[in-house]
């Protein structure tokens, strides 16, 4: 089942370059629906009490150098995959009613992007998922490259173009990349001491590399996680490219690629290099702090759409990786379950931004106004979403940043509390946002009108999932923990003492 | 039932009444919508009582009940789920929320009538009365946050409801986000006393809270001054007041549910809620009542100089709330829960009288230009002076009997608590004073034009206009409404208004020093363990503060007699000659722009520069260098785009595919 999901959508874009252009399309969407299904699935299957890994398939693939092709879900991945299928479902739809400009390599280019993501979730060997970590980015290269337009920029900077974007994004990422292939190749030619090892599961625990070896490979590993997220300092690509990316394919972007960066540190770095990561804990908090900190007063100040939503990854991505590197199990239950709830509302957000783009002509929020008017049905989703976005309390975002608050609360009281200030200014400028396209009076440029009942579809969907898990976040909560324990495991071993001293910490509620 | 399925009930039937409505915004005809809404809370209302008579049955020390319906989201450690608290204090609270929202309700069903969103008003309605019972129900401090959020949430949606106009949407914007400022006051507060002790429930809390923690520990007290910052800035308490006067954007029913049911009162529940850190964090309590004492004095002040009928009515809220935060500060529970009753039903009848004259004015509100309508609305009048009267805390009215309570309680506790029961009476002679500002003006003196039209039986109509800023409003959209309803033609109306009036005379007598003491009875099941309920003065100490109150309430009056009825004209000398007070006074005590130059200005400042600067020249200069290897960098670049790039990126692909096939050949 695994091996078919994770294939599947590939299988679906190379079917849809032979059909009948019309038909494209609905091929596509068909194999990214079908991809859903077997996900949800999967997740039905889900064992919650177990920590391991899931639906394994181990087979050799270079036995020479020890690169195995292995792939399974554990209670980390098993959402992410979750949330892959989802946003790529949705985007497909979406792309598949408004047929792009050639269609044919668009939805090949989306199955080969949204199999290699999946890849990357499931991979259990890190050769593999450095593999399917590199693929995803190629995809993307040339859906914003080919498909991406023209914007006018922010004042003094001139016209973004979409070649020059997209070459700005793939050096920044492709040198972490490069990075950390080399880091993961040092990593299993050091541990394996003759024949190279680089099964996760065997990497695991950090015995077998030495503190100094983690300590520079650690970093090698953060620089391609930090600019894919991207976090404060390396995220010079992201104002550009979210600009000129197509907007469907940088919902799916938005919403799943920059969580690959967050699920790295969490699934590969804290577990293979325990030391490093303790060492350098303070240092990633920082980091995260100054993301959060500098993407809220950035989406606060932009008047573009796209920048505010960008903006505002950066922020909520700091969150995340906050949550993770509390090293605590609540706040990377927190980080998980924020990963899941920011990739769920980026999607939509995204979508409307299409909608708001065609009823006003572009995404400068200044120029909008008065949608609400004739368009009731969208303007009740964009609130919802608006919320989720803002981490309204009684949305699962709330639940999400509490729990990673509450994590660093536990351990760093200072970097909670400052953190905290970020969601204040969340509530300003995701309003602000919604307030500027909705309210006010309609300007004579803008078209005020009602969303499709397609359209209306697929957003509706997505906000259905929006408020079903903020009925019950827990649904995340109980599957990941398990997991999340197990990751946070090594890091704990390696650090005897800062388990002891963690006398507030008090399992409860955990009958496993 | 149990009291506890009446419980659930209680929050059920308002949630699916704005579900209701909201889904089948299409399908409802008419004022139909407004009638699911006012059944919804008034089906709430009724659960409530049931709940009430629950735990009545029950022997006094047994009235705390929970209840969990599922496990909300439970992991790593933290335990939180979905259950209510049943106790008399949040069986009181709901009772006063559901009763006097469900008047409200009735009076907007009339109010709203021509207003294009009619159903989106109610939707918001509902949810806005579902959140405030979420917030008192709640049984842990998660989902106390929740409701607490929901609150801020709706009160931004009405408060923007007018949404075309600037000002509305700006307002709308104010509340929701000092409210989250709020929000993240509790959030601090709860991850705080996790840290302590181990839990997010409050019954949890309130028991290990004493063992603990020793009297004025550090942290208590910084617990305290968090769960402060939200209660004040839901309660527009200085200094994050600023958000109350500007919600006057809403249409007047929102007003009355915001400032008499639900929303500013949460702040008042919370601290007397979470009286065992109170009682423990002696200093935060004491921040509190000096908090309430000061919002009770400056927006009494600013209130005797606005001339916006809604602002003023607003700002007497503000210094109500004052009198309530600052009686549970100093442990007077009862009497505060007391006030916070009687307030609701003359603030509730001030506003929807206010509503009625607004009509009448085709919705100007300015009360320089209102006079003379005794003779056009009796009935609207008279609920007007009522409401007045019960506010300036005339002898026999309800809010004589509960604002002196609280002073009352102040003068017994002695010492340093003198100081508020000074202020008090200070504030009361205030509040007398442009209470009675407001009757007189409206319904004495030489008639308005649109007095006059409305004695010859049509109201005023005048081309509508935004009362803040004087600009047109967009009528194509249709709100708001074309028309305007006034009390005297409108029978849903006239009865929530009856009812209210008739709460605003009586309801003092359910609480009588020496007679009886019905909330104070009640509510001790709340407050078992409190070392101040038992505290109370003396009857005849009661009656000395019920004396003082009096003549201080009748002496305010007759100043507002003296210079609006007798001498009308004294008031715009004095202005002339006290134009520095008098500005500074109509400024609010500048504290907009106070606000605005310490964060909204160098944060904008920060994202100028940031955008403008630092990212183009740091955030970009750091990868490639200097400017100059920038573009070095990218002429090579697009050299090799077309070659090294595009191949790589080929070479990939077919290898991948390539893979791809042979495992699923392989596999198979």
């Amino acid at each position: 089942m695994l091996q078919v999901m994770l294939w599947l959508p590939l299988a679906a874009g190379l079917l849809a370059c032979l059909v009948a252009r019309r038909l494209t399309g609905w091929v596509a969407a068909a194999g990214a629906l079908g991809t859903l299904a077997l996900a949800v699935g999967i997740l039905i299957d889900f064992d919650s009490a177990s920590a391991g890994v899931q639906h394994a398939v181990d087979e050799d693939w270079i036995p020479d150098l020890g690169v195995r092709y292995s792939l399974g879900v554990d209670g980390i991945s098993i959402f992410l995959v979750l949330l892959t299928a989802v946003a790529w479902g949705a985007a497909t739809f979406w792309s598949a009613i408004r047929m792009p400009e050639r269609p044919k390599t668009y939805f090949l280019m989306m199955g080969i992007a949204e199999t290699a993501t999946l890849g990357a979730f499931l991979a259990q060997d890190l050769l593999l998922f450095v593999l399917f970590f590199d693929l995803m980015l190629i995809p993307f290269y040339f859906l914003f490259g080919s498909w991406g337009t023209e914007h006018p920029g922010r004042p003094g900077e001139g016209t973004i173009r979409p070649t020059s974007a997209t070459i700005k994004m793939v050096i920044y990422t492709l040198v972490g990349s490069l990075l950390m292939l080399a880091g993961a190749i040092a990593a299993g030619v050091i541990a394996g001491e003759g024949t190279p090892v680089f099964s996760m599961e065997e990497l695991r625990g950090g015995d077998a590399l030495s503190e100094s070896s983690q300590r520079w490979i650690f970093w090698f590993f953060a620089a391609a996680f930090l600019v894919k997220m991207p976090a404060f300092l390396v995220h010079g690509w992201m104002p550009d490219a979210y600009r000129v990316a197509p907007l469907a394919a940088l919902a799916v972007f938005s919403a799943v690629l920059s969580k690959v960066g967050a699920y790295g540190f969490l699934r590969v770095v804290l577990p293979i290099f325990p030391d490093a990561t303790l060492e350098f804990q303070e240092v990633l908090l920082v980091i995260a702090l100054a993301s959060i900190l500098y993407g809220s007063v950035m989406a606060f100040t932009q008047t573009s759409a796209r920048l505010v939503a960008g903006y505002s990854s950066v922020a909520q991505l700091g969150f995340i990786t906050l949550g993770v590197f509390a090293l605590r199990p609540d706040g990377a239950d927190g980080a998980v379950l924020q990963m899941v709830n920011h990739g769920i509302v980026i999607v939509p957000l995204m979508l409307i931004l299409v909608l708001l783009a065609e009823r006003t002509g572009g995404d400068d929020i200044t120029r909008m106004g008065g949608l609400a008017m004739r368009a009731p049905v969208l303007a009740t989703l964009f609130l919802v979403v608006t919320m989720a976005l803002l981490a309204m309390p009684g949305s699962a975002n709330f639940i999400g940043e509490f729990y990673i608050l509450n994590g660093v609360f536990q351990e760093k009281v200072v970097f909670a509390l400052v953190a905290s200030v970020a969601i204040a200014i969340a509530a300003y400028y995701a309003l602000r946002l919604f307030q500027r396209a909705m309210h006010y009076r309609k300007r004579d440029d803008v078209e005020s009108r009602e969303i499709g009942w397609r359209e209306g579809g697929i957003v509706g969907g997505l906000v259905a999932c929006i408020v079903a898990l903020a009925f019950y976040p827990g649904v995340v909560l109980e599957r990941s923990d398990e997991s999340v324990k197990e990751q946070l495991g090594a890091v704990s071993r390696s650090a005897p003492i800062a388990q002891s001293d963690d006398s507030h910490f008090r399992p409860q509620g955990n009958p496993e | 039932m149990e009291a506890t399925e009446y419980g659930w009930l209680i929050l059920a039937f308002p949630l699916a009444g704005s579900m209701l409505i909201a889904l089948g915004w299409k399908l409802l005809p008419g004022r139909s919508a407004g009638w699911i809404g006012t059944l919804a809370i008034g089906l709430s209302f009724a659960a409530s009582l049931g709940a009430l008579f629950q735990l009545l049955d029950l022997p006094a020390d047994e009235r705390q009940l929970t209840h969990s319906l599922y496990d909300y989201a439970s992991a790593g450690g933290l335990e939180i789920e979905m259950n209510i608290l049943l106790d008399p204090l949040s069986v009181f609270m709901c009772l006063v929320v559901s009763g006097i929202s469900t008047l409200i309700h009735l009076y907007s069903v009339s109010y709203m009538t021509s207003d294009v969103g009619f159903r989106r008003f109610f939707s918001y309605l509902n949810f806005f009365v579902f959140s405030m019972l979420l917030l008192v129900l709640a049984g842990n401090l998660v989902l106390l946050i929740v409701g607490w959020a929901f609150v801020g949430f709706a009160s931004y949606a009405l408060i923007s409801y007018w949404y075309r106009r600037s000002t509305a949407t700006e307002a709308g914007m104010k509340a929701f986000v000092i409210n989250v400022v709020g929000d993240i006051g509790l959030v601090l507060a709860a991850l705080f006393l996790f840290r302590e002790l181990g839990t997010f429930d409050l019954l949890g809390i309130f028991e290990a809270a004493p063992e603990e923690f020793s009297t004025n520990e550090g942290v208590a007290v910084a617990i305290g001054l968090l769960l402060l910052v939200g209660a004040f800035a839901k309660s527009a308490q200085v200094p994050f007041h600023t958000w109350l006067p500007d919600a006057m954007e809403g249409p007047t029913p929102v007003s009355a549910l915001i400032h008499a049911a639900t929303m500013v009162t949460a702040g008042v529940y919370l601290i007397g809620r979470f009286y065992p850190v109170f009682e423990i964090a002696l200093t935060a309590a004491d921040v509190a009542a000096i908090i309430g004492l000061v919002t009770l004095l400056l927006a009494a002040t600013i209130a005797l100089v606005v001339t916006d009928l809604k602002r003023i009515i607003a700002y007497s809220t503000m210094s109500q709330i004052g009198y309530m935060i600052m009686g549970v500060g100093i442990g007077a529970y009862s009497a505060a829960f007391f006030h916070l009753m009687t307030h609701a039903f003359f603030k509730a009848l001030l506003f929807m009288a206010a509503g009625s004259v607004i009509g009448a004015m085709a919705n100007r509100q300015n009360i320089d230009l209102m006079g003379g309508f005794r003779a056009a609305m009796p009935f609207t009048c008279a609920t007007l002076l009522i409401g007045a009267a019960a506010l300036a805390a005339f002898p026999g009215t309800s809010g004589f009997f509960s604002k002196d309570e609280i002073l009352a309680f102040a003068e017994h506790r002695g010492g340093f608590y003198w100081v508020f029961a000074i202020g008090g009476y200070i504030g009361a002679l205030m509040t007398a004073f442009y209470a009675f500002r407001i009757g007189f003006r409206v319904a004495f003196g030489e008639p308005v034009p649109e007095a006059r039209e409305l004695e010859q039986g049509h109201i005023h109509h005048a081309e509508p206009k935004n009362p803040a800023t004087g600009e047109k409003e967009d009528t194509d959209v249709g709100f708001p409404g074309s028309s305007h309803q006034i009390a005297e033609r409108e029978w849903p109306m006239k009865i929530a208004m009856s009812v209210l009036a008739f709460g605003a005379i009586f309801a003092g007598l359910v609480q009588v020093p020496g007679l009886d003491a019905v909330v104070e009875h009640f509510l001790e099941g709340s407050f078992e363990d409190s070392a101040l309920y038992g505290e109370l003065p003396s009857d005849a100490a009661e009656w000395r503060g019920l004396g003082i109150g009096a003549i201080i309430s009748l002496f305010g009056i007759g100043i507002a007699a003296q210079l609006y009825l007798r001498r009308p004209g004294t008031t715009a000398r004095l202005q002339q000659q006290l134009a520095g007070l008098h500005s500074f006074l109509s400024h609010k005590w500048y504290f907009d722009e106070l606000i605005d130059a310490l964060i909204v200005r160098p944060a904008l400042g920060f994202g100028r520069w940031a955008n403008t600067t630092f990212e183009r020249y740091v955030v970009q200069g750091l990868v490639v260098g200097a400017e100059g290897t920038a573009k070095g960098a990218s002429a090579l670049v697009r050299g090799a785009q077309s070659g090294y790039l595009r191949s790589y990126a080929l070479l990939l692909l077919v290898g991948f595919a390539g893979l791809g096939l042979y495992f699923l050949v392989a596999g198979s």
